[in-house]
């Protein structure tokens, strides 16, 4: 018997076509409040869209347009 | 050839100086055969963190096409200008002709600035109700005379 891993409401987050730094809109659903990213076993979206999301939101993080931490002074 | 997306961040002290600075980039770029196929000048912006010492910085997204190896020339340069708080160059496969986000959000936030002009109409309306009710009590005084 197979058994079927349970499978979150993907409609909760809004998934572009294509991932881009610049959306800090989109981006932001994928950070927790203190700036981390929140793992793929959490947000339950496709591996490689987990992928893009986390690539790109490391490039936000670089230009300042998304925090590392809640600790910036 | 290669497609590449660029974003540099400026010192927010020198706004002023954006044009002159523009100028100054795409000569710079065009001295190295760099063509520039679309600029965006997303203007002042809130770090999410402070880079030295800089809270704000003023954002200037280009989208280039150019040869890697004078890529490095333009680089090195760059690190050189202090006006300059933080660069970076991407490689893409295809440039996005549409808007940025971030052009669209800074446009989207122009008129709340000009929203600030109205903070003074605001203080007036905050001043209409009272007037009002001084007169609802006047009214309770007449009410209270008669």
């Amino acid at each position: 018997m197979m058994l079927k891993r349970e499978q979150n409401n993907m409609s909760k987050y809004d998934l572009p076509k294509k991932f881009d730094h610049k959306d800090t809109d989109i981006l932001k659903q994928f950070i927790t409040e203190t700036g981390k990213i929140i793992p793929a076993r959490v947000t339950g979206i496709s591996a490689s869209n987990q992928r893009k999301v986390t690539k790109s939101i490391k490039i936000a993080r670089f230009l300042a347009l998304l925090p590392y931490t809640d600790m910036h002074k | 050839m290669n497609k590449y997306e660029a974003v540099i961040i400026l010192n927010p002290n020198l706004s002023s100086k954006v044009d002159e600075f523009k100028k100054d980039f795409e000569k710079l770029l065009s001295d190295n055969s760099f063509k520039i196929i679309k600029t965006e000048d997303v203007g002042r912006r809130q770090l999410a963190y402070s880079i030295t010492n800089h809270n704000k910085g003023h954002y200037i997204l280009f989208n280039l096409e150019g040869d890697p190896s004078k890529l490095l020339e333009i680089e090195t340069k760059i690190k050189y200008n202090e006006s300059i708080i933080r660069h970076l160059f991407l490689v893409v496969k295809e440039h996005v002709a549409e808007d940025s986000s971030l052009l669209i959000e800074s446009r989207n936030k122009k008129p709340e600035i000009s929203s600030e002009n109205d903070v003074s109409k605001k203080e007036v309306k905050i001043e209409a109700p009272k007037k009002e009710l001084k007169e609802d009590k006047s009214d309770d005084a007449k009410e209270g005379t008669e």
